[in-house]
Order: structure tokens, then C-alpha cells, then sequence
């Protein structure tokens, strides 16, 4: 028995050996880049097409883009970076703007820093600040999150409201409107989902504050903005005009069923719009309602994302070189990802092109990608801070006790004190 | 030379003693040792990330003035007070009636009410997540049958996400625990029964008087169990709310807290540490008062 194991296990390690050298010599002929990213009718579908341009010139790199939810997808990658082992992440990730910071300041030296390589004086310079840390800037820009108000044609006819009607309106208009649409048509304005702080942020961007001032401490109760923007998510709670939904998915589906008459989101909704063709020719987008304080706008912000190279990333140089060749330079894949998934980037440059100029079939005809670039130029830019998830869950927190007639300046103390909290 | 001899062999049998167990031993110390010493460690540290500095006790005055943390802490001990006596209770009474010999189809009643216990947390909660939707199943069947108006915000109002979570655990846990008292029940002498019934005791009486003072061990030890279950709670509310113990913080529980501190806030490992090291010392206290409350009184 002894001999016998013996014998074998010499001949067992020489194979194990044998097979390692084997998968050493594969993996250094053909380099496979694995890339992390959420949402398969908008970003999943860019990395797969901008993969397919680089595999073209490049046919020793692949791509494999993995497809998870966005949550899920930001805690994986917080979890890998905190256990220390590089095995489990991927060489390339897409991080939400507002988790950038957080990411960048509690894991020095994860990421690659891009600075020496890639030419930043070409893309919009919101983005680029919201990815530098002393001085170095770590990611390559995508895209942009400016918003609009997507607006069913057909239920507002019905309602009695023509497209002109839906141009620079007012929230408290807005509401109005959703109540004779209700009337009128059995359908609700909008899906909202009670957990998700993302009209909040998108109304108080519009009058450009945050829950952060420039220096990055907590601008709460002192916000009329903030105010405003959680007053009116409470007066369409109140006046019921609203789908609930739980969770991504579930509020996807408010519009996507043809539940609601509007949705207020980003521009990188409209790849998802637009896979219904059922609903084509239906659909229209004005610029998102306006509060009525000082320093409101019809243009904000909503979400938008960057990608970033991982520092202990196997394939760095190649993912770095991908990025900056396709990113960084293609002003033809620009076009496409705008004409196919909607995709407004980053690249300035990429704005001249004639997909901007062109009108879109599925929204009856209107110019819709020259009105994103217009309202793109008019977000206001704020501060986005390292602790916007936590500000997001106090002020969910308290959307409830608004509708029950919790005065607005006794909520936002209680958001004030939790955010105070969680800042250490 | 007798003597040495056999101190040899002793010694012989202690080395070998002692190398059978090492093994065991050094992976005890490496995965429950350390990592308990380091946490405790790790929960006098503070910082951003990997930016962990010391401070002292400082984690600690956090816990006093932190409104969620204290929310968490409510939710856990409510749904700890509400939801373990009724999941007992409810164990108890379906044991007793699925022991009774004269039933018909005991065997299939036993399976279907044990069943929900081997599904996967996951899966269930995806599951009820479904069905308790705005527009699921639930709503649109009670109101068929016309029990209420309009449906119930199941997910989105605090109350009802509460009693959601609650109606959940139950109906995943409720088998498990009857399965303890099915087993206790049959080493329970049918004599005295017998002569429980006999002497005229009705059947109400004879399972207050006779079953649940058998069964005391055994209900001792599943509350143990579901205490801990239930303060340890995650799954149903991470799947259930996506993750944020929605609405309004009203179902977050310690440990979700523990994992948002951790994955999806500004990670802050030293204060998730303390949080978690609250658990241990909650279900410490929890479990000595259990066991003191149910200690033989008359030795």
C-alpha cells in the first residue's frame, strides 16, 4: 500500500506539475481581459462592442464582461479589495460616479492611476474630477448621466396635454399633470420606489446643491435645495400619483409594462426605453420639471460612470491600452453606442459627430440626442462626497414619516443626524 | 529501569496524543481563534478602509449616539420578541396534533410543514418577494376572496414590511423546531397519558400539564436556537429589501447593519467589528436568562 503511493505519487505531482505550465503557457498567448459591469442593454452592451473594435486590431486580447447587478457588483468589488487577494477581481470594473471617491481614498494603490497615459484635457472635467486623488486621476471616463422627462405621447393625449404642454414645467405643474392623467386614463405619472433616494438627488442637483458642500462636510439642514427636492418627492407621495415599485427591476418594469405615464430618470435609461418596440413612436423626452427656489434649472444629473483599471490586474498594460485606444480615441464608437444604447460620453470630442445631429425614429422624430447635449451643458456640478450611499438611506429613511405630516425641517434633522453620524 | 521504561511509554502515548489532535487544534486556533482575537481588536480601530487607526473606546461612544444602530437594535429585539414565541408556539401545537396516531396522512403533513426548511434562504425570499409585490399574488387573491379593499404595501410601508419579514422566518422556521418536538414527544411514556385520561384530565390540560413539562428541555433548547437565529438574522432581509432594510430602516436588522457598515458604506471594518461583538454579548445575556428562567427549581 505504502510502495504504492508511493510509486504513484511522484507521477501525480508531475502531472499536476505538467498541467500548471500548461495553463502558464496558454494564459500568456492569449490575454483575456475580465470586465465587471451592470446594466446588459446599456453598459454590458458598450464593453462587449468597444471589446469587439479592440479584438479587431488586436486578436491576441479577449474580452469576457461579466453581467451583474449594480449593487451587487460594488460590494464584490468591496469585499475583494478589503480581503487583500487580488484572485477574485477583475481587471477592469465600472464604478458609479458617486462611489468613485470612496473607493479611490479607503483602498490607496488598488487602482491603476491613468494619468501618464491617457490625454484628460478631452473629456468634460466634472468627470475627471470626480476620479482624481492627489493629484492623480485613476479612471477613464464614460458616461454621463444628464437626465430628462420621459413622457408617455399617447396617455397624455388621452389626458388632454399636447408635447408643448410638457415643456418647462414646474414640479407642483408636474403633479397636476399626473393627477388628471390618473383621472383621465387610470395610470399613474410615475413608478417611484420609496427605498431609492435617486429623484431626490436628481431634483436637488437641478438647483445645484448636494448633501455636500465644495469642501465636502455635510450640507443638510441649511439646503433649500435638498428641502425642496424632499418636499416634492413627499407631494407626490401624497398625492398618490405614483406606481410603487421595490427594487430596480420592479420599478423597470413600471414603464416598461406601460404602468406609468413618465419617468424622470438618466439618459442611460433610454437603451432600456427603447427595447419595447411595441411602445415605439409613443414615447417623448422634455427636460425634467424645475423647482421654483433660486438657482433651479431644467437640467440635472443622474448616476453615470467611469471605468477603472484594477492596480494588481494581470492584463494592466493591455487594459489600459484598450481603454485609451477605444475610450479615449474612437470618435466612431462614440456615435454608435449614442445611436444604439444612448449613451452620452465623456469625450468631448465626440459631440461634433453626426449621431448627435440625428433624429430618433422611436421618440416620433425629435432631435432627442441634440437636447441631451444641450441640457448636458447646463447641469449644474456639485461636490458628490464620499458618503453619498449613506446620505441616500437617511433620507429614504425619513420619505414616510413626510407623507404622514412630518414637518420637512423635522426630517431633515433627523437626516442631518444620521448623516452626522456616519461621517468618522 | 521499569520505571523509565514506562515513563518512555507515556511519554510515547502523550507525543502521540497530542499529535493526533494538533491538527484539529491548529485549525481551531487559525479559523475561530484569531480571527475572534482580531476582531476584538479590530473593533478598538476606526478609519477608512484600509486606513485603520486605534481609538480606544471610541467605537464604542459611537454606538451610543448612533440613531441606526439603535433602530437596528429595536428591530432585531422586536422581531425577536414577537416573531420566536409565536414561531414556539405555533411549533408546538402542530407537533403535538401531528402526533396524534389517529390522524390521517400524518406522514404527509410532517413532510409538507418540514419541507420550507430546506429550501434556500435565497430562494424564498425571492420568492415571497414576489408574491407579497405591490401587484403579486397574495394581494390580488385576498382581495378576490374580498378580505381587504386595497392591497397591502407589503414591501413599502414600515409596518407591514415588519410583519412581512415576520410571516417569512415563520414560515421557514416553524418545521424545523416541530421536528424537535415530534422527537421529543415520542420519548414521552404513553402511560402517563393513560392515566392522565383516566383520572379524567381533558386534553387541554393534559398538554399543559403533562406535554409541556416533558418537552422542557426541548423547548429550552429550540428558544436558544431561534434566539440566536433571529438576532443573527440577514438573508430574508437582505433579499427581501435588496439589501437596504427598507422602508425607512424599518426591517434593518443588526447583522444587515453589519454588512452595510462593512460593503456598502465608506467600509469602516473597526465599527462593524463593535457591532457585531453587541450580537455576542446580546445572545450571551439572552441565552443565561433562558437557561436561568428554566433551571429545576426544586434542587
Amino acid at each position: 500500500m505504502d510502495i504504492f503511493a508511493r510509486a504513484h505519487l511522484s507521477r501525480i505531482a508531475a502531472l499536476a506539475l505538467a498541467s500548471a505550465s500548461f495553463l502558464a503557457v496558454t494564459a500568456a498567448e492569449a490575454k483575456e481581459i475580465t470586465i465587471w459591469c451592470w446594466d446588459p442593454n446599456f453598459n454590458v452592451a458598450i464593453m462587449k462592442e468597444a471589446g469587439a473594435r479592440y479584438t479587431k486590431t488586436h486578436p491576441d486580447v479577449t474580452f469576457n464582461v461579466v453581467d451583474f447587478a449594480k449593487t451587487d457588483v460594488e460590494q464584490k468589488l468591496q469585499t475583494g479589495l478589503a480581503s487583500g487577494t487580488a484572485d477574485a477581481l477583475p481587471d477592469i470594473v465600472l464604478i458609479e460616479d458617486y462611489g468613485a471617491q470612496k473607493y479611490l481614498q479607503s483602498f490607496p494603490g488598488a487602482f491603476a492611476a491613468l494619468s501618464g497615459t491617457v490625454d484628460y484635457s478631452g473629456f468634460a472635467p466634472y468627470k475627471v474630477e470626480v476620479m482624481t486623488v492627489d493629484g492623480q486621476v485613476y479612471g477613464m471616463p464614460f458616461d454621463s448621466g444628464v437626465t430628462g422627462l420621459y413622457y408617455r405621447k399617447d396617455y397624455l393625449e388621452q389626458a388632454g396635454f399636447k408635447p408643448e404642454d410638457m415643456q418647462s414645467l414646474t414640479w407642483d405643474r408636474f403633479i397636476e399633470i399626473g393627477q388628471q392623467v390618473e383621472a383621465k386614463t387610470g395610470k399613474k405619472m410615475i413608478g417611484l420606489d420609496p427605498n431609492d433616494a435617486g429623484l431626490v438627488r436628481i431634483i436637488m442637483q437641478s438647483a445645484g446643491q448636494w448633501y455636500f458642500d465644495k469642501e465636502g462636510k455635510a450640507n443638510i439642514t441649511g439646503n433649500p435645495a435638498l428641502k425642496a427636492a424632499v418636499e416634492t418627492v413627499g407631494k407626490i407621495m401624497s398625492a398618490n400619483i405614483y406606481k410603487p415599485a421595490n427594487g430596480w427591476s420592479d420599478w423597470v418594469g413600471t414603464f416598461t409594462s406601460g404602468d406609468v405615464a413618465s419617468v424622470v430618470t438618466g439618459v442611460w435609461i433610454t437603451g432600456t426605453v427603447k427595447a419595447q418596440p411595441d411602445q415605439a413612436g409613443k414615447w417623448g423626452v422634455a427636460p425634467i420639471p424645475a423647482l421654483s427656489i433660486e438657482g433651479a434649472t431644467h437640467a440635472s444629473n443622474l448616476g453615470g460612470s467611469s471605468w477603472y483599471v484594477l492596480e494588481s490586474s494581470a492584463e494592466k498594460a493591455e487594459a489600459i491600452d484598450f481603454l485609451n485606444e477605444i475610450y479615449g480615441k474612437d470618435i466612431d464608437f462614440y456615435q454608435k453606442i449614442l445611436q444604439d444604447r444612448g449613451a452620452v460620453g465623456s469625450l468631448l470630442a465626440a459631440r461634433s459627430g453626426a449621431a448627435y445631429e440625428a433624429a430618433d425614429p422611436f421618440f416620433g422624430g425629435e432631435k432627442v440626442w441634440q437636447n441631451f447635449s444641450d441640457w448636458l451643458a447646463k447641469v449644474p456640478s456639485v461636490n458628490y462626497g464620499i458618503f453619498t450611499n449613506e446620505a441616500d438611506l437617511a433620507v429614504t429613511a425619513q420619505l414616510p414619516a413626510l407623507t404622514q405630516g412630518t414637518p420637512v425641517d423635522e426630517a431633515l434633522k433627523a437626516i442631518d443626524a444620521e448623516v452626522a453620524g456616519h461621517i468618522q | 529501569m521499569a520505571l523509565a521504561r514506562r515513563g518512555g511509554i507515556g511519554r510515547y502515548y502523550d507525543v502521540n496524543g497530542w499529535l493526533f489532535v494538533a491538527p484539529a487544534l491548529g485549525l481551531i486556533a487559525l479559523f475561530m481563534v484569531y480571527p475572534i482575537f482580531w476582531s476584538l481588536w479590530m473593533s478598538f480601530q476606526s478609519g477608512r478602509g484600509m486606513m485603520m487607526k486605534f481609538a480606544g473606546f471610541g467605537n464604542i461612544v459611537r454606538l451610543w449616539n448612533d440613531a441606526v444602530f439603535i433602530k437596528a437594535l429595536t428591530n432585531t429585539m422586536t422581531y425577536f420578541v414577537v416573531q420566536v414565541p409565536i414561531m414556539i408556539l405555533l411549533a408546538l401545537i402542530l407537533a403535538s396534533l401531528l402526533n396524534n396516531p389517529r390522524l390521517v396522512g400524518r406522514a404527509f403533513f410532517r413532510t409538507a410543514i418540514f419541507l420550507p426548511c430546506v429550501t434556500s434562504l435565497v430562494a424564498y425570499s425571492v420568492l415571497f418577494k414576489g408574491m407579497f409585490a405591490f401587484d403579486g399574488i397574495v394581494n390580488s387573491t385576498l382581495q378576490a376572496i374580498g378580505i381587504i379593499a386595497s392591497p397591502i404595501p407589503w414591501q413599502t410601508h414600515p409596518f407591514w414590511a415588519k410583519a412581512l419579514v415576520i410571516i417569512a422566518i415563520t414560515w421557514r422556521w416553524t418545521g424545523y423546531n416541530m421536528i424537535f418536538y415530534l422527537a421529543a414527544l415520542q420519548n414521552i411514556d404513553r402511560s402517563i397519558y393513560e392515566v392522565a385520561r383516566i383520572d379524567g384530565v381533558p386534553a387541554w390540560a393534559r398538554f399543559t400539564h403533562i406535554t409541556i413539562p416533558l418537552l422542557k428541555p426541548v423547548i429550552l433548547f429550540t428558544t436558544v436556537i431561534s434566539t440566536i437565529g433571529t438576532l443573527q438574522l440577514f438573508d430574508e432581509v437582505y433579499n427581501l429589501t435588496e439589501g437596504k432594510g427598507g422602508p425607512s430602516n424599518a426591517t434593518l436588522t443588526l447583522s444587515l447593519y453589519i454588512y452595510n457598515l462593512t460593503f456598502r458604506f465608506m467600509p469602516n471594518f473597526g465599527y462593524a467589528a463593535t457591532v457585531s461583538y453587541v450580537i455576542v454579548i446580546l445572545v450571551a445575556i439572552l441565552a443565561f436568562l433562558q437557561f436561568f428562567l428554566a433551571r429545576e427549581r426544586d434542587k
